[in-house]
């Protein structure tokens, strides 16, 4: 029996060892950003607006930053642009600043890894956490080992549902009811606010889904009453999905004007299930968030009519937001980022610093 | 008899329902999407569009495909959870080898589909593992190892492989006509040659079919490879129609749909039977279900709700007929 | 005994029909506490549907049941048992991987406090119970570790101590031992003793004349005879069974096996007989296994039939399994025509010409899913087509030929295998053997829980098959039918072959002096 067992181990290998010889397609996109290309900007400044928290209010004592073991828990396996770019930004930014201890763990889109992670990570004795959650909820008991410990946590693209200054230090990240909002001005502006707007929704049960598709609604209820959201189907954020319920949609509704994607790689997806309908560019305007370089293209090639950015490049703005929390600066509770958008004015020269 | 039942009621019934039950078994995936097209020629506009059975039938394709390994896996008694996977790998691979040309890609996607099916056969025949646990294995491993070969989606301008995806024959989709002409074969498989036969058998009852001098462990490498086979041509069509490779989320679940494909169709999951035609039915019963709320834009909760009631419905339906 | 005691369960003109079949039709029968009730009759003659009225698994369409001097009307055989009928199967039918003791006891386990299971009092308490049916073993084991004899009787021991009144036993020593029957017909006068009533379904009229006071007869759905057992003899018994003519009957014997040519084959050896190659056409040296078989040497010669004789777990399945490549032996060979096997291939024993009809008709013999046509063409299939593909012409023709040559009664060919009688899906498994032609055929038990009518065809046609030359290995528990049928006998015990009768030794006494010889020694 044993010789099966090898016969099947080595299959395996052998399956490895192909990719020794592959030979892929030459890429065709422009190389990729460089330096601080797409840096992300903070929209409320420091201090304005909303309670802050200091060191001494937190409790901690000062470190260097430089010599500490610092953690990253990552949420989904870096599968997605997004998240390919935001560990990336982390990284980098730590060599660049001189932090020679990065631990950095992914949970691979199972929360109670991701649990386990930063609870592993405590242990290691980091200083600080910079957390991606997977999830809002459930994080009580990492909170109270790291309060017990003093380290403080900065999480970045997600919110944890408990007290800031006490639990974790701040929030940065992006507003997605506001990139709901934008999404709408842009979808009210390419039709005039008139027609029929189908929205590609998110994974179901998600902060993001929700809140982006809330921005839309209620911007396009207030200031387009000519738009009527006549259909809603989820694409669960991947392109397939979004190809399929785009090809049963354009097939039962014909006179769809437009196409909300809440998220670049559905909307990819729709493009290519509006190609394979014989649809022109720009015939059913489709507007979509993120901000990947692959939508930019999209804008450029005419089928996209704009996307919101959802900057994931948290590095510089994570480590400054730390370092000046540790020089004893207030910080304010959440540090919401200003996104951009590309269009077809900008789309083409902005290429490069798309993720 | 339906004179006997309305003459004698209830105590009839534990003799006739288990008729009933056969009846839903073998009919009743066809009655349902029946049932399914008049209700949408009804209610749903542009359904009579050949575009919209385009459309249905493109979308069902990977699922036709992957499930029709499947029912012979399940005929046999055995399940192969790894068939997502394999279809990401075969993305993962179609992607790396474009270099060399569309069909080459595609070899080397196959091929790698069928090494996958033999190490998971291998275990399952030679070592004994059961099924569940060495596909399960599987389904981790080869999910993972499509992402290190690609780690993230990859777009391509192949136009060999976009037409694959993309182009029709006399108004027909090419992957259609790939997954009607594999149904073919496979209902010949089933239907007239010895291996066919011998692969009811061994699910039926493997230790009369080994005492009958079967070559049990042969069959079931066999299927497992078969099954591996036609889940990576599944995957190699799926990324042509997507126009890019996206091994994180392609084929996600997608055992759950044959499966469900597969059960629905009335193939016991107690092996010993195969049923080609309902099993492709089967997928296009889900395949009209979820299209049909999405065109009536019901939540997806719905489409979930309802085929977890189908699916109760199919099992039941096999369950009373496995203890006749 | 006295027949003016109140039944305690009654029959009284029961019908009950089947979509097609009229399964009974007016049928009567008083079971009275203290008696043993022989229930006997041909497959088809509709015992099978009346226990299934009796335990709540069937409603009559006609007539009435009563219980313990009341109308009754049982709607699950939970309730039926509930009531007080217990029901022993041929098949047992308990928990393999459960311990013997939870078996014996499922849902009466002794309770400690806090409603947990003292398991200590449940292994004391199952060991009393089964030490009683002559079963010593750890009842700690799982019960699959247990011999089927043994199974069956902890099966009839859970069945007898659930309260009953009423106990059916539906062929409860297919596959017990003597010695186990002996413990089994213990048991019956004790149920009897405190007054409890047996519905006795055998097959082996030996038994029922020693266990049974009463018989009832069923033909064709219909009651053929009621009444006590004594005055009716054994012929008459069968002629009523049968309904043939009780001359007939006596012409034939009681089993079918021809005298001719089992006399004829006794003087084989010596002379150069029919067929000039009188060698062994299997020949089985040393076949050995730990624990199972010990250096075990067989051989079979054309148109010879040699019995296997010898106890429950003496190694007789194992043999015959070993011969085809089913059992991974420790040592020996075995050689076809002068020609070693592969071991461990029943595909290349197959090809060479040796097949075994398992003793385990249901979980070994057919494919309860497919036709009738399909569980005969089975082993045949490379040969019934070309290139891997059937033709199902030359599957239609071979079928053809064997359902008529065994008179296998079904619908259709295209009729489910497991919709059919005991004796015929045994008769579908020979079917399947014989169109391999083989030179030799190893029959396991091959006329274990068959009818009457069906065991004599069986029978019948293993003459007739050693009549055309083919050697058989036979193993029987029914030690008449081992008698009449085998030219020699190889007597097993704890897997060795412990003495061979030939000629005139052969019969049932020398056996049973062999076994019990070296049971001794």
């Amino acid at each position: 029996m044993t010789p099966h067992v090898r016969t099947a181990a080595l299959a395996l290998a052998v399956l490895l060892t192909a990719a020794a010889c592959a030979k892929a397609e030459e890429p065709q996109s422009a190389p990729a950003a460089t330096g601080s290309a797409g840096r992300q900007v903070v929209q409320s400044p420091s201090g304005t607006a909303g309670p802050t928290c200091t060191l001494q209010q937190f409790g901690g004592t000062a470190f260097d930053l430089r010599s500490a073991v610092v953690g990253f828990s990552q949420s989904e396996k870096e599968a997605n642009p997004f998240r390919i770019a935001e560990t990336k930004s982390i990284k980098d930014e730590a060599a660049r600043l001189g932090i020679t201890d990065l631990r950095v763990t992914n949970a691979q889109s199972q929360f109670s890894k991701q649990i386990t992670d930063v609870q592993q990570l405590i242990a290691q004795g980091v200083r600080l956490l910079v957390i991606a959650p997977l999830n809002s909820d459930g994080w009580e008991p990492v909170l109270q080992q790291a309060a017990a410990k003093k380290i403080p946590i900065i999480t970045v693209d997600r919110k944890i549902n408990a007290k800031a200054c006490s639990d974790y230090l701040t929030f940065i990240g992006s507003d997605f009811y506001e990139q709901g909002k934008r999404a709408a001005d842009r979808m009210i502006e390419a039709l005039d606010g008139q027609g029929k707007v189908a929205i590609l929704l998110g994974a179901p049960g998600n902060n993001v889904t929700t809140e982006r598709t809330n921005g839309f609604k209620d911007r396009v209820k207030e200031k387009a009453p000519g738009l009527t959201i006549s259909f809603e189907q989820t694409g669960e954020f991947a392109r397939e999905k979004g190809q399929q319920v785009t090809e049963q949609l354009i097939q039962s509704n014909p006179d769809i004007n437009g196409i909300y994607a809440e998220n670049d790689e559905m909307a990819l997806g729709a493009v290519t299930a509006l190609k394979g309908a014989g649809k022109e560019p720009g015939e059913i305007r489709i507007v979509s968030v993120d901000g990947t370089r692959s939508a930019v293209q999209g804008i450029a090639d005419g089928w996209l009519h704009a996307v919101i950015e959802s900057n994931p490049r948290f590095g510089p703005l994570a480590f400054e937001t730390a370092q000046k929390f540790l020089n004893g600066e207030a910080i304010p509770d959440k540090v919401i980022i200003s996104d951009r958008d590309y269009d077809t004015g900008n789309a083409e020269d902005s290429i490069g610093e798309a993720y | 008899m339906a004179e006997l039942t309305s003459r004698q009621g209830g105590g009839r019934a534990a003799v006739l329902k288990p008729q009933v039950y056969a009846w839903v078994q073998d009919y009743g995936v066809y009655a349902a999407v029946l049932a399914l097209l008049l209700f949408n020629v009804l209610f749903t506009p542009h359904f009579l569009d050949a575009s919209n059975f385009r459309t249905q039938l493109v979308q069902v394709t990977p699922v036709v495909i992957v499930s029709l390994g499947m029912a012979l896996v399940i005929g046999t008694q055995g399940i192969d959870l790894s068939v997502g996977s394999v279809m990401a790998l075969a993305a993962a691979l179609t992607v790396l080898y474009l270099g060399y040309g569309w069909l080459p890609a595609l070899a080397v996607a196959v091929l790698g589909g069928a090494v996958v099916g033999a190490a998971g056969g291998a275990l399952v025949a030679y070592v004994g593992v059961q099924p569940i646990v060495a596909t399960l294995a599987l389904l981790v491993g080869v999910r993972g190892l499509a992402n290190v070969l690609v780690p993230q989606l990859v777009e391509f301008r192949n136009p060999g492989l976009i037409a694959l995806g993309s182009s029709a024959v006399a108004g027909i989709p090419v992957i259609v006509l790939i997954a009607a002409a594999l149904t073919a074969i496979v209902l010949f498989v089933v239907r007239r040659t010895t291996f066919g036969r011998q692969v009811v058998a061994i699910g039926g009852n493997r230790p009369a079919s080994e005492l009958s001098g079967l070559p049990v462990r042969r069959v079931l490498l066999t299927v497992y490879v078969i099954s591996g086979l036609l889940a990576a041509l599944a995957g190699v069509l799926a990324t042509a129609r997507l126009q890019a490779s996206d091994p994180t989320s392609l084929g996600q679940f997608i055992e759950l749909s044959a499966i469900t494909a597969v059960v629905v169709g009335g193939t016991p999951l107690t092996g010993g039977r195969i049923r080609v035609l309902s099993t492709v039915m089967g997928a296009l019963l889900m395949q009209l279900l979820a299209a049909t709320l999405i065109k009536h834009n019901l939540p997806q909760s719905w489409t979930q709700m309802v085929q977890a009631v189908i699916i109760l419905a199919a099992v039941y339906a096999t369950r009373k007929r496995g203890s006749r | 005994m006295a027949d003016d005691v109140a039944p305690v369960l009654e029959a009284r003109g029961i019908s009950k029909r089947f979509p097609g079949v009229l399964a009974l039709d007016d049928v009567s029968l008083a079971l009275r506490p203290g008696q043993a009730h022989a229930l006997v009759g041909e497959n088809g003659a509709g015992k099978s549907t009346l226990i299934k009225v009796f335990t709540g698994v069937y409603r009559p369409d006609g007539g009435e049941l009563r219980y313990r001097g009341g109308p009754a009307a049982f709607g699950t055989p939970m309730e039926a048992q509930r009531a007080g009928i217990s029901t022993i199967y041929q098949e047992v039918n308990l928990v393999p991987m459960m311990s013997v003791a939870r078996n014996l006891l499922l849902g009466r386990e002794p309770r400690g406090r806090f409603g947990v299971i003292d398991a200590a009092a449940m292994y004391d308490e199952a060991a009393r119970v089964l030490a009683g049916y002559g079963v010593e073993t750890d009842v700690r084991r799982p019960l699959r570790a247990l011999g089927v004899g043994a199974q069956q009787m902890v099966a009839l021991a859970r069945a007898v101590s659930v309260d009953a009144r009423v106990v059916i036993m539906d062929e409860p020593t297919s596959s017990l031992e003597p010695r186990e029957v002996e413990t089994l017909f213990g048991v019956i006068g004790r149920l009897r003793d405190s007054g409890i009533a047996v519905l006795y379904v055998s097959h082996r009229l030996d038994e029922l004349y020693r266990v049974c006071d009463q018989v009832t007869i069923l033909r064709d759905g219909r009651l053929a005879h009621t009444g006590p057992l004594a005055g009716l003899g054994r012929l008459d018994l069968i002629s009523l069974m049968l309904g043939r003519d009780l001359n007939e009957v006596r012409s034939h014997g009681l089993t079918s096996f021809s005298r001719e040519r089992h006399a004829e084959a006794a003087r084989q050896p010596g002379d150069a007989g029919r067929a000039p190659a009188r060698g062994p056409v299997v020949e089985a040296r040393g076949l050995t296994r730990r624990h199972v078989l010990d250096g075990v040497d067989v051989s079979v010669r054309p148109g010879e039939v040699v019995g296997l004789g010898g106890l429950l777990g003496a190694g007789r399945t194992e043999t015959a399994k070993a011969i085809v490549g089913a059992l991974p032996l420790d040592g020996g060979q075995v050689l076809v025509a002068g020609a070693p096997l592969r071991a461990g291939s029943t595909s290349a024993a197959i090809r060479a010409g040796v097949s075994l009809l398992p003793e385990d008709r249901k979980a070994e013999g057919i494919i309860p899913t497919l036709s009738v046509r399909e569980n005969i063409a089975l082993a045949a299939l490379p040969a019934l087509g070309r290139a891997g593909v059937v033709s199902e012409a030359k599957i239609d023709r071979v079928v053809e030929i064997f359902m008529r040559r065994l008179r296998i009664k079904a619908a259709s060919p295209h009729q489910l295998v497991c919709e059919l009688s005991g004796g015929n899906q045994q008769k579908v498994l020979l079917a399947r053997w014989l169109a391999v032609r083989p030179k030799v055929l190893l029959l396991d038990e091959p006329t274990r829980g068959i009818d009457v009518g069906a065991k004599a065809e069986v029978q019948a046609l293993i003459d007739e098959l050693a009549g055309e030359g083919l050697g058989v290995l036979l193993i029987s528990s029914d030690l008449e039918e081992l008698v009449e049928g085998a030219d020699r006998i190889l007597v097993l015990r704890e897997g060795a072959v412990v003495g061979e009768l030939a000629g005139d030794e052969v019969t049932e006494e020398r056996i049973m002096a062999t076994i019990a010889e070296q049971a001794d020694g």
